[in-house]
């Protein structure tokens, strides 16, 4: 499986993916201190509070992996590549669990950076301009790594959202995008559907787990070319 | 004799339109097989389905005698393909697109890509980015993909889309010597029947998504052998008098003004004489083979038009 997996990101267009994420990244490294410093102050009264913040500011990178269901999807079978992997001594089934498994690689490994990125750049730009009330504890970095790891999982199965209706059945690459980025933004308005952000973060999470498992169960017949 | 290709009531249904239907396809080890239809006859879906590139609705396939299906696709380890138009990972190179291509067979053999490259006349050219090829070069490179893993079964969608004349001898060439030297089976489409003819062993002709006959091309040669053509100033007054005096009823109308006699009993001074006699003006006739062309033809247009 990793095998295959490696062969999706080489059938990629590796220098456009690395110039992406560079943008999600630099993007995501400046935008904690930004919300605390010009739209949210309320968050920068402890760094367990700026953590919270971080979390969700973090979901950005569900459109990345809405992105990389473009590439490593839709993208194939709009130009017929798909049809070629079809015609490889591998199941679709097979086919379909490594481009998942890829994509849940890269979006958890881009979301884990992104997470220590804006970590350490809050943290450098607090040093030298404070924004953020009182010290830095263990505790706080002990929560942060925590965060870290249980966001960066969340967000890898909430890039999962749009894949099976419109990465694989419709093979629609603007729903998607706009699915993506429904999905990032949601628990920001969850205050108006009067349930707690976390509660939508769990929904998005389910969600996504069962259209990846659709995906990779209806693989021989919607992954039809 | 092995068989390589079987196919039992293999059908393709799309929505409501049938795409295949009942196929019986028996390919045997070591042959060229051709597959002659129009175009939408239903090649390309029976080879797709051939490939695991798309599942049939019903009916199986058996390729090196064992049943061929979405859970034995490791058969597709033994076979090379060039279905419908090149595709390729365009922003990588030829030769990263054959790396791809060979890591997913299982096949690692750098000098063998090199080799291949070679034989369809891309050396040199391996680093450059297949969004720079012409589709020519894309046909050669797909070619030389459905070969690089030394398959004993090649199955080819119209081989020669986009080449020029020579580019069609040289893959001719290319797929007559692995035929007979290596011993690969083949089993090609196409619609150009003239260069259809010079390479296959047999041909399955293709009708509506049906498999309407599979016939060697050598009794084909044997049934279709020679016939007269002729040219003349009034063709259908030909016609008439050569029914009329010779008796002859065997006879086709092409391209408006031509006469193809296909019954032999008289011969072209019996037939120039008889002409020259009721005042005929014959500017050409000669005795000619009938082709594929012909038969093929004469098959999908129910048997012939010889009046």
């Amino acid at each position: 499986m990793i095998k295959y997996m490696r062969l999706e990101w080489r059938k990629l267009d590796r220098l456009n993916v690395w110039i992406e994420l560079s943008i999600y990244f630099i993007i995501m490294m400046f935008l904690p201190t930004f919300f605390i410093n010009v739209v949210l102050p309320e968050y920068g009264q402890s760094f367990t509070q700026a953590i919270e913040l971080n979390s969700y500011i973090q979901m950005g990178i569900v459109l990345f992996g809405g992105s990389l269901i473009n590439h490593v999807f839709i993208e194939q079978y709009k130009n017929k590549t798909m049809a070629l992997s079809f015609g490889y001594p591998i199941s679709r089934k097979t086919l379909f669990t490594a481009k998942i498994l890829f994509i849940a690689a890269a979006v958890f490994a881009a979301s884990i950076i992104s997470f220590i990125l804006s970590g350490l750049s809050t943290y450098v730009i607090n040093l030298f301009a404070p924004f953020i009330e009182g010290p830095l504890s263990a505790a706080d970095v002990i929560q942060y790594a925590g965060t870290m790891l249980t966001r960066s999982l969340l967000i890898t199965v909430i890039s999962f959202v749009p894949l099976f209706l419109f990465g694989i059945w419709k093979r629609a690459v603007v729903p998607t995008i706009v699915c993506s980025i429904g999905s990032m933004q949601l628990p920001n308005f969850s205050s108006f559907l009067h349930v707690h952000p976390e509660t939508v973060v769990a929904v998005l999470a389910v969600l996504g787990a069962v259209s990846l498992t659709a995906s990779i169960l209806t693989a021989e017949k919607l992954g039809e070319v | 004799m092995d068989q390589i290709i079987k196919t039992t009531g293999l059908t393709k249904r799309a929505k409501d339109r049938v795409l295949a239907e009942n196929i019986q396809l028996d390919v045997y080890k070591g042959e060229i097989y051709g597959l002659l239809g129009k175009n939408g006859a239903g090649k390309t879906t029976i080879m797709k389905m051939l490939v695991g590139m798309t599942t049939p609705s019903s009916g199986e396939i058996a390729l090196f005698g064992k049943s061929f299906n979405e859970h034995s696709k490791s058969l597709l380890r033994r076979v090379g393909s060039l279905i419908e138009y090149p595709t390729f990972y365009e922003h990588l190179t030829a030769m990263e697109n054959l790396q791809l291509h060979c890591e997913y067979l299982g096949y690692y053999d750098e000098q063998g890509i090199k080799h291949v490259l070679d034989l369809v006349q891309l050396k040199g050219i391996e680093n450059k980015k297949v969004k720079e090829f012409s589709l020519g070069m894309k046909q050669r490179l797909g070619l030389a993909r459905a070969m690089v893993a030394k398959p004993e079964l090649i199955i080819l969608d119209e081989p020669t889309n986009g080449l020029d004349p020579i580019g069609i001898k040289d893959i001719r060439d290319l797929i007559l010597v692995l035929n007979k030297e290596y011993g690969i089976t083949f089993l090609l489409s196409s619609h150009i029947l003239g260069e259809m003819e010079q390479v296959v062993d047999r041909i399955g002709v293709i009708e509506q998504g049906r498999l309407i006959k599979q016939v060697a091309l050598e009794e084909i040669r044997k049934q279709h052998t020679d016939y007269i053509e002729l040219l003349t100033t009034d063709a259908k007054r030909t016609v008439y008098l050569l029914e009329d005096q010779l008796g002859i009823s065997n006879m086709k109308l092409v391209q408006g003004d031509r006469i193809r006699i296909y019954d032999l009993t008289y011969t072209q001074q019996q037939i120039s004489r008889m002409l020259i006699e009721h005042n005929i003006g014959l500017e050409e006739i000669q005795k000619r083979n009938s082709s594929l062309e012909d038969y093929f033809y004469k098959l999908i247009h129910g048997g012939g038009s010889h009046d």
